[in-house]
């Protein structure tokens, strides 16, 4: 199952070895990734797309506890697959 | 001032007056202002040590225990103590050294990407870029720390900026506060009603109680909701020893009472803890009449591995009185009353040779009250959890979810400058012992009354237990009888030492141990084929326990 998850973090130099060694971890494949710094360059917006078989929550769960994460959500699988 | 004054002031605005470490290049500016600083530096001789005795600290007395080393090996060497910390959630501040920025990514001396190497085993880490961000972000450790479920953080410090010059005043209210609980009380009238209805409830109980502080309200849930109650390794203690129905602790070497009473339950009340594959075994078998009432600190635990029924978040303390109910189970209480003394320990064990657990018995009989007992991992480590009773869980310091080998010496060394008044004891595996044997140096330095128990069967005995039972007694380097003469070893370190092989010497050894007063090794010789009892084999349910007549 796909997913796309849209991410503003804190702009740090670790920020986005931090999100994909979690989902990488936690057992979900990267399918795709954007990053864009916002004009204060002091966050950044990440959209992150995933795949796995297991249910999304057991990820998203674990990447809200870090601390480099402001914003986390989480786009509808149906528009995952169109994104992918 | 340098930045590296600037650290020591703000270790001290936030209480630090202990600190574990060790030399070297990158991190000398620090260790310069600490020449003079009134912070005590406690040198061990292995920065996996200093970090272990950082952990004993902070577990022994709450507070948070920082650790130092320097850049490249320093830094790598606390990588498993910073991993043991990840996942037994204790509050750790570690701070390395690093080469200076100038030759910072040129592989230069003892560089290491330490920041990459923290993310797996830290709750955050920080790389300082300018003198001017060192105080924020060490107060930002700080709270991380010990804020929501409590872990290690690293700050990672290049020698520029901790010779840089800052005119740093401190603010009022300096330290940033550990960020508050929410707790949410939204499912408390859904716990209460399963509480209400079920019947037969029972309490399992994780680290996660007193780490909230809250022992009282779980003393005054179990009195006003009477239900048995089971323990996991890190919890072992919280229930007060009064309390009639605690079973034990629960698991692959639980007790059969508290494995059996789990497993035919109807509504099992989670606090604090989280389904570990040692305490579940076969996750689909675990508990299969339950409902689940999960109460928890990190929102990522719940409905990690069990589907919770109502999941509280938040505060323990709040939570666990707002969840009382009142229950009506006494069928159910005098069933596990049964249980419990139907599969009672035995201790009479044939021969004059010791029996482990018999000997921890009466170690646990025979100990001041409120004694720390640091174990380090292995059978060991599962008689001291079966055979020793505890006051409160930061009496019995093991490192339950890494299970790192080499815990026991070092902690015990951080739990007795936290709590200098009581007795301390590593309990130790003569396995184990050799992992951190060098700390033998830091109870010398500082002649600290450790008192060292090993429990030596010459083997690595839990690999050659599941050798035996699982691999077809093929014991693959799990032979140790080649091992030194531990109280040689002890003499070496100027600590005194006593080897006993027979069940009729223990009572005079462990008496002697209490009675002298600075550091002590009893070396305890065993019989290599006594093995830990009960066991849930790989992949079984928890009542298909294997038992020593069985096995």
């Amino acid at each position: 199952m796909n997913h796309v998850l849209n991410i503003t973090a804190s702009n740090t130099p670790a920020v986005v070895e931090r999100l994909l060694q979690v989902t990488r971890y936690r057992g979900y494949q990267l399918t795709g990734l954007q990053m864009t710094p916002r004009a204060d360059s002091r966050s950044v917006a990440i959209k992150l797309s995933v795949s796995g078989d297991k249910p999304i929550h057991l990820l998203t769960s674990q990447l809200h506890k870090l601390y480099d994460v402001q914003q986390l959500e989480l786009v509808s699988a149906e528009l995952a697959v169109l994104s992918a | 001032m340098k930045g590296a004054e600037l650290v020591l002031k703000v270790l001290q605005q936030h209480g630090v007056d202990t600190i574990f470490g060790y030399p070297g290049g990158a991190i000398m500016p620090i260790y310069d202002a600490l020449y003079q600083s009134s912070v005590k530096h406690y040198l061990c001789r292995h920065e996996q040590g200093g970090a272990f005795s950082a952990i004993g600290y902070a577990r022994a007395s709450g507070k948070v225990g920082v650790c130092m080393a320097t850049s490249g090996p320093g830094a790598t060497n606390l990588i498993t103590s910073l991993a043991d910390a990840m996942l037994d959630s204790v509050p750790v501040v570690a701070i390395t050294g690093q080469v200076s920025q100038a030759v910072m990514g040129s592989d230069a001396f003892q560089e290491i990407d330490v920041l990459g190497l923290s993310l797996a085993v830290t709750k955050h880490s920080f790389m300082v870029r300018s003198v001017e961000e060192l105080a924020a972000t060490l107060n930002e450790a700080f709270a991380i720390a010990q804020s929501g479920r409590p872990g290690p953080v690293l700050v990672d410090i290049p020698k520029d900026v901790q010779l840089a010059d800052i005119d740093y005043q401190p603010e009022a209210s300096t330290s940033v506060k550990p960020a508050p609980v929410a707790t949410s009380l939204a499912n408390a009238a859904k716990a209460r009603a399963l509480i209400a209805a079920a019947k037969k409830p029972i309490a399992y109980i994780g680290g996660g109680v007193h780490m909230a502080g809250a022992m009282g309200q779980l003393q005054q849930f179990l009195a006003a909701n009477p239900m048995p109650s089971v323990t996991t390794l890190k919890a072992m203690g919280s229930v007060a020893k009064d309390n009639a129905h605690y079973l034990g602790m629960l698991g692959m070497h639980g007790t059969q009472a508290a494995n059996l009473a789990v497993q035919q339950c109807d509504l099992l009340i989670c606090l604090g803890a989280r389904f570990d594959d040692r305490v579940t075994g076969n996750l689909q078998k675990f508990a299969p009449l339950a409902k689940v009432i999960h109460v928890d600190i990190d929102p990522a635990e719940i409905n990690k591995v069990r589907f919770a029924d109502a999941a509280l978040l938040g505060d323990m303390q709040q939570i666990l009185p707002a969840i009382s109910a009142g229950t009506d189970c006494a069928d159910w209480l005098s069933h596990c009353a049964q249980l419990k003394q139907q599969y009672g320990w035995r201790y009479d064990h044939p021969g004059e040779r010791i029996y482990a657990p018999l000997m921890l018995k009466q170690l646990s009989e025979r100990m001041p009250d409120n004694s720390i007992v640091c174990c380090d991992v292995g059978q060991h480590q599962m008689w001291v959890a079966q055979h020793m009773r505890f006051s409160h869980p930061r009496n019995h310091l093991s490192s339950g979810g890494l299970g790192t080998m080499g815990f026991g010496l070092p902690a015990a060394i951080g739990a007795k400058l936290a709590r200098p008044q009581d007795t301390v004891i590593a309990v130790s595996g003569d396995g184990s012992f050799m992992m951190n044997v060098q700390e033998l140096a830091t109870i010398k330095r500082f002649r600290l009354p450790v008192k060292i128990v090993i429990v030596d069967n010459q083997r690595l005995g839990m690999v050659k237990q599941w050798q035996q039972l699982f691999f077809n007694e093929r014991y693959s380097e799990t032979n140790l009888s080649d091992n030194p003469d531990f109280v040689a070893l002890a003499a070496a370190f100027a600590i005194p030492g006593h080897c006993i092989t027979r069940k009729d010497e223990v009572e005079s050894a462990l008496e002697a141990m209490f009675t002298w007063p600075g550091p002590y090794l009893l070396h305890v010789c065993i019989d290599d084929k006594d093995n830990v009892w009960p066991l849930v084999p790989p992949g079984a349910a928890n009542e298909e326990m294997i038992t020593e007549t069985k096995a």
